[in-house]
């Protein structure tokens, strides 16, 4: 038997930092997997409302498990913000925080909750591993703790701002039981609970793994590493981006109190490197529940900044070095304590689309049309038929995206700002809740013709089976339409229906807790998106089979497509 | 004589056996590689015959893998088919899940369905969630329907009606009077495919089921007929995805099943072997040219899951089949993976593949990039004068020629890159083989790893040192395992039902109920399609898809039920939390739940003992070949000793830094692991870990 060289760990070549690093990066995944099985509410295991990852000490980004896109990099500004919580001697092994805070780091809505976990490597803060995930039910006026009509955070749930959930790994009973009692599915809710712990823990663990094996100066060295990896490869693509000034404004038609429309405004500026993204002129914060925080712009923001830069590198907090963001505090995009948030996601999925807005036309390759631009949050709840249980069902909508220079728009896909987002199989739904879905369809209402067409939005059906059932429901695109592009026409519009008994129908755009008898309908549109190109470049042909597949009526082939038949 | 083919994307093998009456011991074995002959697979599977000179008239026994169905989905090669879905739901098929993997991809490009909108035709009917019919089924609409599918051209037509898997009833008429209606076509209904609920998975199922259909069927009634006309007396079996057999007509009804039937048999001649060297919890890992598979065998247990997609990755949702598959991960890393450095300087490895056309550097067919093969091949593991089984001689100015562009770029030696490739090579296998072990809450050190294919043997030694797996098991003939599990599987078929119910007292007469309803319809089943071998009996095993009340993901577990029928509610209720616990770190208080009833019916087959391999009593310094220099990264350059594997004996123990060759196996051994062959002439590699 030959000498064994020993070589261990000790001094990491390049490849084995590169295999640090990797193992880094698929924390995220692990971590994502074991919250998806663990978790007790369908908007966490179909919609994947939640967002799972790493961060160094100090809260830079280092891996993050795919879940929403608009939950990116949400994770380590709440790392950030916990240090303005507690000083380091405070944070132990063995500690578990959550927070909810819409205004600080990680905060968006109230019901997406936040749970940390700090890693020690004898007695040293070397790691955070964090997720946060919406939680069907945090208590305050609503079931399901959305409304369009809160006119403050505190009629929106219970706000948690950075709390010690386990003190050195001790649950803290007092905490816990705070929340069993102040939430309409406790179950559920602890359930959720119990599954982000868990599934921080299993990350922890990994990291600590990659310690015992490959030396704590080698992991903190790979953190570092990682960072400027993300950096230098967002560097090299904004070189390669157009430079110069792009704007673009759009609007939101209300708040769900009656206000608005309220105007959107941002001035891109990519030059030396860096990306600019001004919102200034934007509408001050409203008095209804549209309203979204710094940190959620950020999150916004980052979605697009990563597509046109590198969407194919997973994302960590090097990536973002060269975004500089401007926002007036007290906007629509910042608003402050005591701003109601709750439907913040309609609004931040239009901040996204608004930067995309103004890059589409320079960057056709990567930017299509406007889509439906919502997440078309729909809310049902009642007393099942079966059980006489509670139940409040919450689910997004999937829409029309737009379309682009080389080809149609995609049909009944979830919004910008989700991502991994599931819908509900309505086998499953219907078991679940009792109601009975009798629709689930593309529709062709007008709009989005082009030589490219956007794609189709959907129409859902909910019959109400319960005595009575009722509806909460927020979107954008109620009045206006999807954008399209180089003559390709307006997408259509997002909105519920309520149809009686007696067959009259009630069009919402926003509403709160509507009453639904047993036997009437509720049935939502979403959009179908924008259009790219002139409709009459359209080839005949082509017209003729989308006619022949409905995707368009034979008064649109006429009209719009000047088919004549 | 018994004869197994398995028809894969590259080679078409062959394995046959007969049994030494007197000893029950198998006296010959052969075996035979062929090209595979697409788009007349079957040509292939005779050619494999020819070439090992078989007369189909000997044979008592042959079974058969394919790739014909996976191919045909791959390649969009099935026929044009229609969809019948409830009124309302017609769009399903495309609408799908809605997912986006690729999170920040704004140009996205979401999977067309197989089926164009305007052969998405809906009827009148309703059963709801309780299996209850709101509205009976109108068939009259189905003449025309019929009658303009014929004008367009349709061949095969699928049906998946709301909450068939609870209720088929309606379902059935549908298609009782399509079958009437269109006699030429393939007409396919959900219920026959899947019970499970799920609307989108359960019809893009039997969508794509309809779409191979007609395919798979001409293809198995050709290979009967060839077979027939050959001498066969027989009927062949056809390996599932289940890692079961199946008659031919069985599998001509539910072609879908053969989708992973290549992997399937590799995974259960892993799980046989194990159970005849006392070895039965296995990591199972298959290095090929493209990809390497793997999975998890947990006391003998291979885990059969109906959660399978096609063409899934991290950027593509892909499409479900709910269909009984052996659970697999499978990675773009095989002996073929090109590697490339990004604008960030990062060198990766794969997915892209350099496959058998141009192949590696080395080939001197024209590749002009650096594969793990090329890899291999500078840190001296590969032996240069039996490059392919000494078929080919490596060209080392192309290979050098590929690597001078990366070496410049990272500033390295050739060797220096060589060792990276192969260590970011490792890692991704890593990465494959800890989804199905750690990250599923198994320690790796409880386990060996069994590796086959191509490249298992090359690289499982370094693997199992990294995940800490203590010992490595490398059998006989890896390059055709496949093949031979093919020969030793049962005749199987899995009934997978949803039906949601709390696991309580009050529901124990259901569940026993339900056991017996699947029991009952397997002996019917199994009986219409003469699932039989020499008169042996059905056995049974019972399995439960369980969950906490309020969570959606479930945990299978093997369900307590005595022979009488009798079930164990405390037991189950047990080994569901113990199972949960064990998955995913905690339990909980909740109520439990099944949705999914599993009943897996069994036939099983005769499975003789394999050869020994034969002791001549030659000494070991005789099978040495050469020495070589070989490059172990980590452990070192060494002087290694290269054994000859074909003249190694049972009893022989040897040590790293070594190489054994076989024509189409190279199993390398870093310092300090112990080799010995057992009396099959299986290799078992002792991993020391010298790093703690």
């Amino acid at each position: 038997m030959s000498v064994v060289r020993k070589t261990g760990y000790e001094n990491p070549d390049i490849f084995t930092m590169e295999i640090i690093k990797d193992s880094i990066v698929a924390l995220g995944d692990e971590m994502f997997n074991a919250m998806i099985r663990t978790s007790m509410s369908p908007i966490i295991y179909e919609t994947t409302d939640f967002a799972v990852g790493a961060t160094d000490a100090k809260g830079n980004l280092l891996a993050q498990g795919n879940g929403v896109a608009g939950f990116l990099v949400t994770l380590d500004t709440a790392v950030q913000s916990l240090f303005d919580h507690y000083a380091l001697d405070e944070i132990c092994d063995g500690d578990v925080f959550i927070t909810n805070s819409p205004y600080e780091g990680g905060g968006t809505h109230l019901s997406d909750v936040v749970i940390l976990v700090p890693i020690f490597f004898e007695d040293q803060l070397i790691a955070w591993t964090v997720n946060k995930a919406h939680w069907t039910e945090v208590g305050g006026a609503q079931p399901g703790s959305i409304s369009t009509s809160a006119t403050d955070i505190y009629q929106e749930g219970l706000h948690f701002r950075f709390l010690k959930l386990y003190e050195q790994g001790r649950l803290v009973r007092s905490l816990h039981d705070l929340i069993r009692d102040n939430v309409r599915l406790p179950e559920s809710t602890l359930g959720d609970m119990h599954a982000g712990v868990a599934a921080a823990k299993v990350g922890a663990k990994r990291i600590l793994d990659l310690v015992s094996k490959y030396g704590c100066t080698s992991i903190l060295l790979a953190m570092d590493e990682l960072l400027d990896y993300g950096e230098e490869m967002t560097r090299v693509e904004l070189e390669k981006l157009p430079q110069g000034e792009f704007e673009a404004e759009d609007l939101i038609e209300s708040d769900g109190l009656g206000n608005g429309p309220f105007h959107i405004r941002v001035k891109v500026t990519i030059a030396e490197g860096r990306m600019l993204m001004d919102f200034s002129g934007t509408a001050a914060q409203a008095p209804g529940p549209i309203n979204v925080s710094s940190s959620g712009l950020v999150t916004a923001t980052r979605c697009v900044f990563k597509c046109i830069t590198n969407p194919e590198i997973p994302a960590n907090g090097g990536c973002f070095r060269a975004l500089d963001i401007v926002c007036p505090q007290g906007t629509l995009f910042s608003a402050v304590k005591p701003a109601p948030v709750s439907l913040y996601y309609e609004t931040d999925v239009a901040a996204m689309e608004l930067v995309w807005k103004a890059l589409a036309p320079a960057l056709k390759n990567r930017l299509p049309a406007g889509h439906y631009r919502s997440v078309s949050g729909t809310f049902i709840s009642g007393q099942h038929l079966d059980t006489n249980d509670l139940f409040v069902m919450g689910e997004p909508l999937a829409g029309g995206w737009g379309a682009s220079y080389d080809r149609d728009g995609d049909s009944g896909q979830f919004s910008a700002l989700n991502g991994e987002t599931f819908n509900i199989p309505v086998e499953l739904f219907e078991t679940r809740y009792g109601i009975q879905v009798e629709q689930y369809s593309l529709h062709n209402a007008d709009g989005g013709g082009g030589e490219y067409l956007g794609g189709k939005g959907v129409v859902i059906d909910y019959r109400v089976t319960a005595e009575t059932a009722y509806l909460t429901y927020g979107a954008t695109r109620g009045e206006s339409r999807p954008w399209g592009m180089e003559g390709g026409q307006n997408g259509s519009h997002n909105y519920a229906l309520v149809i009686r008994e007696d067959g009259k129908e009630e069009r919402y755009n926003m509403c709160t807790t509507v009453p639904v008898k047993r036997g009437e309908l509720i049935r939502i549109f979403t959009g179908t998106g924008g259009g790219y190109g002139d409709p009459l470049k359209r080839p005949r042909q082509q017209v003729s089979m989308d006619l022949k597949n409905g995707y368009i009526t034979t008064e649109q082939a006429n009209q719009q497509f000047n088919l004549g038949v | 004589m018994r004869v197994a083919t398995d028809v894969g994307g590259t080679f078409t093998d062959l394995v046959y056996y007969s049994i030494e009456q007197s000893s029950g011991e198998v006296s010959v074995l052969g075996t035979a590689k062929v090209d595979t002959t697409p788009p007349d697979f079957e040509e292939g599977v005779m050619n494999s015959l020819e070439k090992a000179r078989l007369n189909p008239a000997d044979f008592e026994f042959f079974a058969h893998g394919t790739t014909v169905v996976i191919n045909a989905l791959t390649e969009r090669k099935g026929v044009k088919t229609a969809l019948l879905t409830t009124r309302g739901f017609r769009d399903v098929l495309e609408i799908a899940r809605g997912n986006r993997p690729d999170l920040f991809n704004f140009n996205f490009r979401k999977p067309k369905p197989f089926v164009e909108r305007y052969l998405r035709v809906e009827v009148e009917e309703r059963v709801n969630y309780k299996g209850e019919i709101q509205k009976a089924v109108d068939t009259s609409s189905l003449a025309d329907i019929v009658e303009n599918f014929r004008n367009e051209g349709v061949e095969a037509i699928a049906v998946c009606l709301m909450h068939a898997y609870t209720n088929p009833e309606n379902e059935i008429k549908v298609i009782e009077e399509l079958r009437r209606l269109a006699p030429e076509m393939s007409v396919i209904a959900s219920n026959e495919i899947s019970r499970e609920w799920r609307e989108y998975e359960r019809s893009n199922t039997t969508a794509l089921s309809a779409y191979i259909h007609p395919i798979a069927k001409r293809y198995l009634e050709f290979l009967e007929s060839k077979l027939a006309k050959a001498g066969y007396q027989g009927s062949p079996y056809i390996m599932q995805s289940n890692c079961g057999i199946s008659t031919v007509d069985s599998a001509k009804r539910n072609p879908i099943s053969m989708v992973e039937s290549g992997p399937a048999s590799g995974i259960y001649a892993a799980a046989h072997l194990g159970r005849i060297i006392d070895e039965k919890n296995l990591i199972v890992l298959d290095i090929g040219g493209t990809t390497a598979k793997c999975t998890l065998i947990e006391d003998g247990e291979i885990r059969i899951t109906t959660d399978y997609y096609i063409e899934k990755n991290d950027k593509c949702p892909g499409y479900p089949i709910q269909t009984p598959v052996s659970e697999i991960v499978e990675i773009g890393n095989g002996g073929g993976s090109i590697a490339w450095v990004d604008e960030g300087r990062k060198l990766h490895v794969g997915p892209q593949s350099a496959g058998a056309s141009p192949g590696p550097a080395a080939y001197g067919k024209g590749g002009t990039q650096v594969t793990t093969t090329d890899a291999n091949l500078v840190l001296g593991r590969i032996d240069k004068n039996s490059f392919v089984g000494g078929e080919v001689e490596p060209d080392m100015k192309a290979l050098e020629q590929a690597f001078q562009p990366l070496m410049k770029k990272l500033g390295m030696t050739i060797e220096e890159l060589a060792r990276g490739v192969i260590r970011i090579a490792n890692f991704n296998m890593t990465n494959a083989l800890r989804l199905v072990s750690t990250n599923k809450g198994y320690d790796p050190r409880d386990f060996s790893l069994i590796a086959f294919g191509g490249g298992g043997a090359m690289h499982a030694v370094a693997l199992a040192e990294e995940l800490k797996v203590p010992k490595v098991i490398v059998p006989v003939n890896s390059a055709v395992f496949s093949a031979w599990g093919m020969l030793l599987t049962d005749l199987r078929r899995d009934y997978v039902q949803t039906q949601p119910l709390l696991l309580d007292d009050k529901n124990v007469q259901l569940i026993k109920d339900r056991f017996q309803i699947l029991q009952s319809e397997a002996q019917e089943e199994f009986k219409q399609d003469k699932m039989e071998v020499s008169g042996a009996p059905i056995s049974f095993e019972h399995f439960a898809d369980m969950r906490y009340s309020g969570q959606e993901h479930t945990v299978k577990i093997p369900f307590p039920i005595t022979d009488a029928g009798d079930i164990d509610l405390g037991a189950a209720n047990e080994a569901f939390h113990q199972a949960h616990e064990h998955n995913f770190t905690y339990r909980l208080g909740n109520d439990v739940q099944i949705v999914n009833f599993h009943l897996v019916a069994k036939v099983l087959v005769e499975k003789p003992d394999p050869a020994r391999k034969k002791i001549t009593g030659i000494k070991i310094e005789d099978t040495i070949l050469h020495k070589r220099i070989v490059d172990y990264d980590a452990h070192g350059i060494h002087e290694a000793t290269i054994y000859d594997g074909d003249r190694l004996e049972p009893g022989m123990q040897l040590s790293g830094p070594a190489v054994i060759q076989e024509p189409s196996t190279t199993l390398v051994v870093a310092p300090g692991h112990r080799v010995s062959l057992d009396d099959f002439g299986n290799y078992h590699v002792l991993i020391s870990q010298t790093e703690d």
